[in-house]
């Protein structure tokens, strides 16, 4: 994959991620009620962000690609596989993808 | 290949109450700024989606100014200190698309700081000219020279 193509799709799902629901309930707040303090707030933050943009990666992975293995994710988006499946598991489990039948013994996931 | 000099593309979100003033002093004013800027009216920088700057940056643009009325003048209240902490995020979700956060930048100018609302396109046209076009510039235009 071109340096090119790697930087519109990280830019990209920047954009979606911030267009999410869950990075736009935590970056949108002014005031946070919560007993917890300002330094981890913003890590916790910095954490939903980076899940949500390589989540995004994924989701613009498969619905340019179709159903994907999660090696074929890791070509596509450069993540680690083990990364990959954490946020399969997320994504699975909020009802995002689900899986597609196998390829090379392998599960493929498409979008719902 | 013809290559062109870099001439930098800088997109300014200025607030209606404060900025978008200043930038119209500077003008009646006849304060000398580059042409590189391109001003966008938004009524307070709080109005500003991070996905905004992201779309700027994606479209080809090399720099961009967020300018909102200093702390506690906002008309809106709060609009700015809202700005205030989105904006760490934003520079963040920059630096993790590979691009230099510092050609993100957050100032306060008042409607009467024309002169500094020239200062500051002044400043930000010469460092975004040495940091150079940004990576979707160049995707853009390939022609574009880096220096």
């Amino acid at each position: 994959m071109s340096e090119r193509e790697i930087l519109t799709r990280k830019a990209n799902a920047a954009i979606d991620a911030f267009k999410s629901q869950r990075l736009r309930w935590v970056t949108g707040r002014s005031q946070v009620k919560v007993e917890i303090d300002e330094e981890r707030y913003r890590r916790v933050v910095d954490s939903i962000m980076q899940d949500e943009i390589e989540r995004h990666m994924i989701i613009g992975a498969i619905k340019e690609k179709g159903a994907l293995t999660v090696e074929e994710l890791s070509q596509s988006t450069g993540l680690q596989p083990s990364r990959i499946m954490q946020h399969i598991i997320a994504l699975r489990r909020n009802g995002v993808i689900n899986e597609a039948g196998e390829k090379n013994r392998q599960y493929l996931y498409q979008l719902v | 290949m013809v290559e062109e000099k870099f001439e930098p593309l800088i997109v300014a979100f200025c607030c209606n109450w404060c900025s978008y003033a200043g930038a119209d002093l500077a003008g009646t004013s006849r304060f000398e700024y580059p042409t590189n800027i391109r001003i966008i009216r938004v009524m307070c920088t709080g109005r500003m989606d991070p996905t905004f700057v992201l779309e700027a940056l994606r479209m080809g643009a090399d720099g961009i100014i967020i300018a909102g009325c200093h702390p506690g003048d906002c008309h809106y209240q709060k609009g700015n200190y809202m700005m205030e902490k989105r904006f760490d995020y934003v520079k963040k979700a920059v630096k993790s698309i590979g691009i230099e956060p510092e050609r993100v930048k957050l100032e306060w100018v008042s409607a009467s700081e024309g002169a500094k609302f020239a200062a500051l396109v002044r400043e930000t046209t010469q460092q975004i000219k040495r940091l150079g076009p940004s990576p979707f510039r160049l995707m853009h235009n390939p022609k574009q020279v880096k220096r």
